[in-house]
């Protein structure tokens, strides 16, 4: 589903003539398949959150190639990869990123719309999708009157509207209590058993990285250790 | 993304910043508003000055004053070939032309005289070109006349004392004729200087028709048209071509010897108004000298299009002036969404999308904008149209004209000022919204990388 090859990155700060390059990721080649949970551990600047901006297409590699469902998307234009992104990929962020002037409804809805869907359609899939995630009476309620969970829940709805074949996450349970954090693993676990959604997840929180069926460590931007869990 | 849902997009962000929103919109309808009024002047002024031209004048007819020489400067008079001619020009309706008798005729109706300018014309033409009588027929026998509609009310009593004019410049109601003019006797009087005396010769002739009312209010026709044979009668016995009258030592001058038989009044009239010019044109060609209202009106326009061009200029430099403004509003706009783009973009949502409901906004603003400036400068206009004519009454105690028009919106300007304003528009939200494509995902959602 996901092929990362000879995967390298830096980020050049400084004044032009005064730059310093610093090597984030070197060399990265890794392979997540379909239905599978991969999740990515390592220290801060260890380079995991740079590699999840990678395969999303937030940034643009210095080397290598990332193929995602057949597709070159190392190789997409901005333009072709917002179609890509849309059709493809769901995101779950630490901080939620909801726009905070709209609704829970209408953050949910958002998707759909830029996707094109008609009114009719759209009300039905979020209103389901409220349900699914068990936030339909909170659908008029904006994200500054919802708590962490429920944000974060929004924001899984939001992610899941589109059906797409691959969630990205980046430490999803950052922000959550430790109840709201097993039930939102719970929830990860059963949309990849039953839709058999991949999940590329990035933490450093270890019940986290339980739920991996691999567990991938970082550091200094390179891959050290990768573990098949057993319990998956 | 549908573009209803653009819309939707468009209206929710203008909500958030109600006031920037509304004094921007405000800016831009004053540009508007500024731009339609100062051209409507131009048009309101246009308008006026076309009136007039239109109202004096039949706006079908060319007037031919003759027929350019070859060898020297000037115009030969018109005569029957060059009728014959005319006639036969595509899209003439009718030729007329007039003879006037060359010296000053006394009509007499027993103790009531009046002088008038006399005429002889071809009534087949003139009925073919919209002659019509009030009253009456038109002449058969060579004593039989047409007069005037107004030319008894000049009729005026020979014992009248000097002043005889009532205020309006009429003559007095007691010293004007009332009698009926159908069939009524009237004497025409006829004058030449015969060995160093003037010699008067008296023709009588019978009223038998009277021509229709001008149209025009303020036109007074007294006019008399007489047979060609009783033209003839004069020149014979004055001895000068159209009964002119010569000094005792005089002679017939040159070119008047050349005008016999030649037409004072020439004017063809045209099948429609758009016949006029390649009418013109043709005759031009054919080294005739024209005018016609067509003629007056290109240069009236001209003039009128280029100071209309050039108040529409300068109205233009106000709605820029505003978009200066939408600029504004659009950069912060841009700025204050910044973490909204980077998540709709991070959701993938189209460069070109965001760049679209951004433009929307700003041509959003625009034509609101340009609409309520529409609105206020159609008030305005009705306003000074009404005000400005009480103003100079009571400023200058003159009263204008009644048809004067200072300001005039045509439908076309609002339309000139709605692009306008949308092209500035478009514009001015062109740099917000390419800068709104290029925001930085992970920066507007400052998120570490």
């Amino acid at each position: 589903m996901i092929t990362i090859k000879k995967l390298s990155h830096d980020f050049v700060i400084g004044k032009k003539g005064r730059q310093t390059i610093i090597p984030v990721l070197r060399d990265i080649n890794l392979t997540v398949g379909q239905g599978e949970i991969v999740t990515i551990v390592g220290r801060s600047g260890s380079g995991k959150s740079t590699l999840l901006n990678l395969v999303s297409g937030f940034i643009h590699p210095k080397e290598g190639e990332i193929w995602v469902k057949e597709e070159k998307v190392s190789d997409l234009n901005e333009t072709k990869f917002a179609d890509f992104r849309i059709k493809n990929l769901g995101f779950i962020f630490q901080s939620f990123q909801l726009i905070p002037s709209m609704t829970a409804f209408q953050n949910v809805e958002l998707p759909l719309i830029l996707k094109g869907i008609n009114d009719r359609e759209r009300k039905k899939k979020t209103e389901e999708m409220l349900k699914k995630v068990g936030l339909l009476e909170y659908q008029d309620h904006y994200p500054g009157e919802l708590s962490g969970g429920q944000q974060q829940r929004v924001s899984i709805a939001r992610a899941l509207i589109v059906n797409p074949p691959i969630i990205l996450a980046d430490e999803p349970t950052g922000s959550l209590d430790s109840e709201t954090e097993a039930e939102l693993l719970k929830f990860i676990k059963e949309l990849n058993r039953d839709l058999g959604i991949t999940f590329l997840i990035i933490t450093h929180d270890d019940k986290v990285a339980e739920i991996g069926h691999r567990t991938i460590e970082l550091r200094d931007g390179l891959i050290v250790e990768e573990v098949a869990s057993l319990c998956n | 993304m549908q573009l209803k849902d653009q819309f939707r997009f468009v209206r929710q962000n203008m909500k958030k910043n109600k006031t920037r929103v509304f004094m921007t919109i405000l800016a831009t309808a004053m540009g508007c508003a500024f731009l339609i009024v100062l051209a409507s002047v131009g048009f309101g002024l246009q308008k006026s000055v076309v009136k007039e031209i239109t109202e004096q004048r039949v706006i079908t007819q060319i007037d031919v004053h003759g027929k350019e020489l070859n060898d020297q400067d000037g115009f030969r008079p018109l005569n029957e070939t060059d009728i014959q001619l005319f006639e036969k020009v595509k899209d003439v309706k009718a030729v007329t032309r007039r003879k006037m008798l060359q010296q000053e005729s006394t009509y007499i109706i027993g103790n009531y005289q009046e002088s008038a300018q006399t005429y002889v014309t071809n009534f087949a033409s003139e009925v073919k070109a919209g002659f019509e009588l009030s009253e009456g027929r038109l002449p058969k026998g060579k004593d039989e006349i047409v007069v005037g509609y107004n030319f008894s009310l000049n009729l005026a009593s020979k014992d009248a004392p000097g002043d005889i004019y009532d205020k309006k410049g009429q003559i007095k109601a007691e010293y004007r004729y009332s009698g009926k003019l159908i069939g009524q006797k009237l004497e025409l009087t006829v004058r030449q200087n015969k060995d160093g005396k003037q010699v008067e010769k008296t023709i009588p002739l019978t009223v038998v028709g009277i021509t229709k009312k001008p149209t025009r209010e303020w036109a007074e026709d007294r006019t008399v048209f007489i047979a060609d044979e009783m033209l003839t009668e004069i020149e014979n016995f004055t001895g000068t071509p159209k009964g002119l009258l010569l000094d005792e030592n005089s002679e017939v001058p040159a070119e008047f010897k050349a005008q016999d038989n030649s037409y004072d009044e020439v004017k063809i009239y045209a099948k429609n108004m758009e016949a006029v010019q390649s009418i013109s044109d043709k005759l031009t060609e054919k080294k005739y000298g024209t005018y016609s209202v067509v003629n007056e009106l290109k240069e009236v326009n001209m003039v009128f299009m280029i100071a209309k061009a050039g108040l529409i200029f300068i109205g233009t430099i106000a709605i820029l002036i505003a978009s200066i403004g939408i600029y504004n509003t659009m950069t912060m706009a841009v700025t204050e969404r910044a973490p909204d783009i980077g998540i709709m973009k991070a959701i993938g949502a189209n460069p070109k999308t965001i760049k679209r409901i951004f433009l929307l906004e700003s041509s959003y603003i625009g034509l609101i904008g340009a609409l309520i400036g529409t609105v206020v400068s159609y008030g305005i206009s009705y306003t000074v149209n009404f005000a400005i004519p009480l103003i100079i009454k009571q400023a200058f105690g003159k009263e204008t004209q009644i048809d004067l028009i200072f300001s005039d919106i045509p439908l076309i300007l609002p339309l000139i000022c709605i692009v306008i304003c949308f092209g500035v528009t478009i514009i001015s939200g062109f740099r917000p919204a390419q800068r709104a494509t290029k925001v930085d995902v992970l920066k507007a959602m400052r998120r570490e990388v």
